[in-house]
């Protein structure tokens, strides 16, 4: 089975929010549920400064804090290894709002229920789909695939360009970062 | 309805798709058919997918729309597009909801005397504009009415057509609020209206006041990015740090407005030290002597007082340049600081063209290139008769003799002194942002006549007496949309989904009915079809190919590196000294010109530029968009981080802005990525049509803090001349 | 951007009145082992922890809107025993049986078998627990995540449940409230406990990071100071430490009014507590290191 993952490239990430409308519309999200969210960070003083934009969304934590506090059974580690929330059990309690590291989670105004990056749930298909943001990003800061294949092009860019979780161990994230 | 239907297997196939149980729900949130969709499984079978093209800005993207049973479900950038090269942009996702916007003009829309609008029927509303354009015509001649227009594929010939017919030269672009001063200051120096930097090959490339990033076009971005990694030098010559900056090498800051004073002294530079093509100069251009002799005074020294930028490192990037050359160009810029915004736009947009040409990068490898263009050629007079050639000269090609498109504004003064007397607006938004807004709607209102199409309630629309719905473009098909190119191109906007407000109509058939309640019908008895069909047959191509292609390209007229272009300016040369500028009240040579104001004491230049979430004034409204937008509160304000100190202004205070125009609270961002004479606010906010319930009152609006005042000879708005003072408010 | 933080005035609410409602329980259970006789005081303890509770309860799903558009999902809640807020809803609904079974006997005019005071007592020390144990496994905040936040909500609960009972007695029975003085006795000690454990926590939470640091100073000098120095330490523990204090030497003196006053003021202090915790705790992807 493949392990689902992505590498996001700060250094090529210009901050067009592409990948969040390109998320919100293909996957039919309200115009308040951004399964990506970004920080920002200047550096440097006038005139000598760089500034980075990290998009972040959800890491497909394989310890995921939110599936191990969500009281419902709603978020869990579907069997391919990608987080899921089963919008059917959510009661919106929020605890794995507060439990998750990244702050990834939104509440659907409309349902009142709590969702997320959804992988564009790759794998209900056959394995061979392709995520909107990824898809969608102009400067191909984002490459999506399966960890365990070495073969695979994201395997060999984590590997070629160090690419790590962002916040190291915490929570065996499966999003890494080039920074 | 054009479209290929193809099975659901190989929908998910051909995309790649992405149809899991949950993002089945589908693409657009239009309740109706969201719920329709949202438990799809493998009950609705047609899927099929229409090419067609983005109306999020004028780069016009084209895209493949996949719709299941008449609903748009998701939209892929088109490989084949030359703009999109397969990858939309944010607002080419989000605008797709436009047609089923909630705020729509659904109905024709007349103005009673309490200034309200109550919807009418078409027939009033054709047959009440055309007895009005009737009337003026008799009574001041066709040349008292104008007609305003960004250009389209189909608006840009229906809208000219219907004005010829009328007898009226008077049809104008955004130009003036936009690129007018730019492509008109370079078309004096090199014949052409503008030039294609061939950044991804360049050894070096110089932007001023250009951001691929921000005001953004997907090609040209990914064209940096492939130049950053391909070690290429990329100066980014700005007064702020801009997102653009990540593919970049250098931020050089400037003091706003001074621009043509550092492009004199790469000038000055590259010709007084010899480092210039001698020999290419000497074959190309006329007037290089008075150039030569005149830039002698503009050294480095001089430029570093007026831009803030150091004298070595003007030098240093004139000898950088020197050596890539002939790999490297100044890029031409869009609107930026040549395009409308000062005094000295035109100058500025002169001075750019001469720097290239001193490097002889025209055509060259990884420098400026003049990329061919192929337009649909004669038709048959019979089915498509010509309109006579409007026998006046256009309103303001007096006054503003080197405007290439005329100058919009210029019009406007025109109104303004009473020979003007109707006003046609199609898909421009003139009053929302093309000078100051108040002013605009007060001319346009004063007119005997005024007409807006448009999909939503802009500022222009609810300036004026009639307001026509047109159709989305996602509802409606329209002329072929060529474009100029490596390999020259045309693209077609085709129908993807049913027309959501049966009352609206496609623009071909709005100018079509007006033309013919105007008495002019006999112009336009054709359907839209057979002339998209006549025009593609005249270049050879099938109509039918075209739409299922959604693309095609003119492989015969591709463009190659190192020819000579064919100079189009009156003296067939490049043109050091122009005569034409000259007579318009011009140095022959491009000239240090002072920026209309300066910014004294504590007051701040306010400068505006695009956010890659927004288009002008018509994205606000988005609620994706402008979800974003408050999540990041991108409405603020930036000032320069030692000044607001100095004011003791903090990040996320509240400022309030303020010249003898306007004054207007807004949150404040405190940065060092802008210099420390501007303030930048963005320009897509502070829409004033409460009609527009997502974007009313959200921001400011620079244009409100503007005065009416055009460029002289070439009549753009000059945007940027416009200085404020800011203060903290409390709480 | 703007951290918003993600629960709000409902669950701080929620959190206080569980808290109240365990801590007057074991208030009520304590009066009617030392006080056999002060009948309103023990009564009023076993009708406010039922009732307070539910009410608490009842903001929860309020606030769980996805829930509260499909009741039947929240026996969802049971699933996953490894969820401290699973094991809340375990205790909280054994606490609210044993209670409502207690109002109920004393409604009956039955006596409440001690051993039903043990259990409750029990329970409510648990829920008391929980409710800092919710916030303090969640790693994402600082201020919640220490060892010191469960133990400072279970003391604080248990203080503003005898608070909450102290003050129905000083109102429907005051001859009943002057004898409570083992009660009382016990009771003047928490704000000092507390107040010593805050001042550990937020010592030991300001050197845990960068957002840690930022919380303390929203709470210490910034946003929330007000709240915290004026609500929550003069009004909720000083002042009613002070009053105690001072009517113990003077005793007599208007002892009713000041009484009722100390004992609003824990009640205040308290929920400003957890409305503090609850909304000024950041976490720690707004500023630490690796962003
Ligand atoms: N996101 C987005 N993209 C767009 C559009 C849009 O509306 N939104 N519209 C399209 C259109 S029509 C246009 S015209 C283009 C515009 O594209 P650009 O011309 O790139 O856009 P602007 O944002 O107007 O200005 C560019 C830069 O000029 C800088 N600038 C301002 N004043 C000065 C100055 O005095 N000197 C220098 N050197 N720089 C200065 C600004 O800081 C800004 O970074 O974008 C196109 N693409
Ligand atoms: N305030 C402000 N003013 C600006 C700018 C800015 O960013 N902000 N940018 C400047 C620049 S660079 C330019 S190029 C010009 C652009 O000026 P315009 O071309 O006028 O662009 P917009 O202001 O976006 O207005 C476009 C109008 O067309 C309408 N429209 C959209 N789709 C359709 C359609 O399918 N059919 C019809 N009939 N109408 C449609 C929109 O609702 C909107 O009212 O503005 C300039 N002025
Ligand atoms: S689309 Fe790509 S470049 Fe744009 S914000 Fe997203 S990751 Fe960054
Ligand atoms: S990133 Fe957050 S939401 Fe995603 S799996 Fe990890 S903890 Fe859960
Ligand atoms: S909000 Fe939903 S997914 Fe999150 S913890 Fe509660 S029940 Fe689980
Ligand atoms: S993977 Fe899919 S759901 Fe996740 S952020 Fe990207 S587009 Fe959205
Ligand atoms: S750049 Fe964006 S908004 Fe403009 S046409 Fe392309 S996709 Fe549409
Ligand atoms: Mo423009």
């Amino acid at each position: 089975m493949a392990r689902y993952g992505m590498l996001i490239n700060t250094k090529k990430c210009v901050g067009c929010y592409t990948c969040v409308a390109a998320c919100q519309r293909q996957n039919n999200l309200l115009p308040s549920e951004q399964f990506i969210r970004f920080e920002e960070r200047e550096t440097g003083t006038y005139p000598t400064l760089s500034v980075e934009t990290i998009p972040l969304q959800c890491m497909h934590c394989e310890d995921a804090p939110c599936a191990a506090v969500c009281p419902t059974g709603a978020a869990h580690i579907g069997t391919d290894g990608i987080v899921q929330v089963d919008q059917g059990r959510c009661i919106g309690c929020k605890y794995c709002m507060a439990a998750c590291p990244y702050q990834v989670r939104v509440v659907n105004e409309e349902t009142g229920t709590v969702d997320k990056c959804r992988f564009c749930t790759v794998s209900a298909n056959d394995g061979t789909a392709m995520c909107s943001c990824v898809e969608a990003c102009p400067t191909g800061a984002r490459i999506f695939g399966d960890l365990d294949d070495p073969d695979s092009e994201i395997s060999k860019a984590i590997a070629e360009l160090n690419a790590q979780p962002i916040a190291g161990d915490l929570t065996k994230s499966k999003v890494f970062y080039v920074r | 309805m054009s479209g290929n239907a193809i099975t659901r297997r190989g929908f998910l196939a051909g995309t790649a798709g992405v149809i899991g149980a949950a993002g089945l729900a589908g693409y657009m949130s239009f309740d109706a058919w969201e719920r329709a969709y949202a438990d799809d499984s493998d009950t609705h079978g047609t899927v099929s997918t229409v090419h067609s093209t983005c109306n999020g800005c004028s780069n016009k993207c084209g895209f493949t729309a996949y719709v299941v049973d008449g609903k748009l479900r998701k939209l892929i950038g088109d490989e084949r597009h030359p703009m999109a090269k397969g990858k939309l942009c944010a607002r080419g996702y989000a605008y797709a909801e436009i047609a089923y916007s909630k705020d729509r003009l659904t109905d024709p829309l007349k103005k009673n005397d309490k200034g309200q609008f109550e919807a009418i029927s078409w027939e009033q509303a054709l047959s009440e504009i055309g007895a009005k354009v009737q009337q003026i015509v008799s009574s001041d001649g066709p040349g008292a009415l104008a007609m305003v227009q960004d250009p389209r594929p189909s608006g840009s010939y229906y809208a000219k057509r219907f004005m010829s017919a009328l007898g009226s030269p008077n049809v104008y672009t955004h130009g003036a609020a936009c690129y007018e001063s730019r492509e008109s200051g370079i078309k004096q120096v090199i014949g052409a209206n503008s030039w294609t930097s061939d950044v991804a090959n360049a050894q070096m490339t110089i932007f001023i006041g250009r951001s691929y990033a921000d005001g953004l076009r997907p090609s040209a971005l990914m064209a940096m990015e492939k130049a950053h990694e391909a070690g290429s030098h990329i100066v980014l010559v700005d007064p702020r740090f801009t997102n653009s900056q990540k593919f970049a090498d250098e931020w050089v800051p400037i003091t706003p407005g001074t621009d043509l004073a550092l492009v004199l002294a790469l000038c000055q530079v590259v010709t007084t030290e010899d480092l210039y093509d001698a020999d290419y100069v000497a074959a190309n251009s006329v007037g290089f002597d008075e150039f030569r002799e005149s830039i002698a005074q503009y050294t480095p020294r001089w430029a570093a007082e007026k831009t803030g930028i150091d004298e070595t490192t003007i030098k240093r990037l004139a000898h950088q340049m020197a050596q890539a050359a002939p790999a490297c160009s100044i890029e031409s810029g869009w609107r930026g600081p040549s395009g409308c915004q000062y005094k000295n736009s035109g100058e500025l947009a002169r001075a750019v063209a001469c720097f290239n040409a001193l490097l002889g990068v025209y055509n060259q490898k990884g420098g400026a290139l003049l990329y061919p263009s192929v337009s649909a050629g004669k038709l048959d007079e019979g089915k498509f008769p010509s309109p006579p050639k409007p026998q006046a000269a256009q309103v303001g090609s007096d006054e503003f003799p080197l405007a290439v498109d005329g100058s919009a504004l210029a019009a406007v003064k025109a109104a303004s002194e009473g020979s003007v007397k109707g006003f046609f607006f199609y898909n421009s938004n003139m009053v929302g942002g093309y000078s100051n807004p108040s002013y605009l709607a007060q001319v346009v209102s004063g007119c005997d006549l005024s007409v807006c199409v448009d999909v939503q309630m802009s500022e222009t629309a609810a300036a004026c007496q009639y307001v026509l719905p047109d159709t989305s473009y996602l509802e409606r098909s329209e002329l072929p949309a060529f474009a100029g190119g490596a390999v020259p191109s045309v693209s077609m906007r085709t129908q993807v989904i049913d027309v959501v407000h049966p009352n609206t109509k496609p623009v071909d058939e709005i100018f079509t009915e007006l033309a013919q309640a105007c008495g002019v019908g006999q112009y336009f008895d054709f359907t839209m079809d057979e002339l998209a069909a006549a025009q593609l047959a005249s270049v050879g191509v099938d109509v039918d190919a075209a739409r299922q292609m959604g693309t095609v390209y003119f492989n015969d007229k591709a463009f190659s590196y190192g020819s000579t272009p064919n100079w189009k300016t009156p003296t067939g040369k490049i043109q050091f000294a122009s005569d034409a500028c000259k007579k318009a009240g011009y140095e022959a040579v491009p000239s240090w010109i002072e920026p209309d104001v300066m910014p004294m004491g504590n007051e701040l230049r306010l400068i505006e530029a695009k956010q890659p979430i927004h288009s002008h004034t018509m994205t606000a409204n988005n609620e994706t968009l402008m979800g974003i937008t408050k999540k990041y509160d991108l409405t603020r304000a930036w000032i320069n981080r030692s000044f607001a100190e100095n004011l003791g202004i903090a990040d996320g205070d509240t400022i309030e802005v303020s010249n003898e125009k306007y004054t207007g609270k807004i949150g404040v961002h405190v940065t060092d990525r802008i210099v420390p004479g501007a303030l930048y606010l963005p320009s897509a906010y502070g829409v004033t049509v409460e009609d527009q319930h997502t974007a009313y009152g959200v921001g400011l609006r620079p244009a409100d803090f503007l005065a009416f005042k055009l460029e002289p000879g070439y009549g753009s708005a000059m945007a940027h001349e416009v200085c404020v003072t800011v203060k903290k408010v409390n709480a | 951007m703007q951290f918003e933080p993600i629960w709000g005035v409902p669950i701080a609410l929620y959190l206080f009145l569980a808290g109240l409602g365990g801590g007057a329980f074991i208030a009520s259970a304590f009066v009617h082992w030392k006080n056999p006789d002060a009948e309103v005081t023990r009564k009023a303890g076993h009708f406010i922890a039922p009732v307070v509770v539910a009410v608490g309860l009842v903001l929860l799903m309020l606030d769980a809107q996805g829930g509260f558009h499909h009741p039947l999902r929240f026996a969802l809640l049971l699933h996953n025993l490894g969820s401290v807020m699973t094991w809340g809803v375990i205790f909280l609904a054994a606490f609210e049986v044993i209670a409502l079974i207690a109002a109920i006997l004393e409604i009956v005019k039955r006596t409440v078998p001690m051993w039903l005071e043990v259990a409750g007592s029990v329970f409510g020390v648990c829920v008391g627990a929980y409710t800092g144990c919710l916030l303090g496994v969640v790693k994402t905040f600082p201020l919640w995540n220490n060892a010191i936040l469960p133990v400072l909500f279970l003391v604080s609960a248990i203080s503003t449940g005898i608070a909450a009972v102290i003050l129905a007695s000083l109102i429907a029975a005051p001859e009943e409230a002057d004898k409570l003085d083992d009660l009382k006795g016990f009771h003047y000690w928490l704000p000092v406990v507390e107040l010593v454990l805050v001042v550990a926590m937020l010592f030991i939470v300001n050197s845990a990071g960068e957002a840690a640091h930022a919380s303390v100073t929203s709470l210490l000098s910034g946003a929330w100071a007000p709240a915290f120095w004026l609500g929550f330490v003069i009004i909720g523990l000083v002042g009613p430490t002070l009053v105690e204090t001072y009517l113990q030497r003077a005793k007599g003196a208007n002892e009713r009014a000041l009484g009722i006053g100390s004992e609003a003021g824990v009640l205040v202090g308290g929920y400003l507590l957890r409305m503090m915790i609850v909304m000024a705790a950041l976490p720690i992807t707004l500023t630490v290191a690796w962003l």
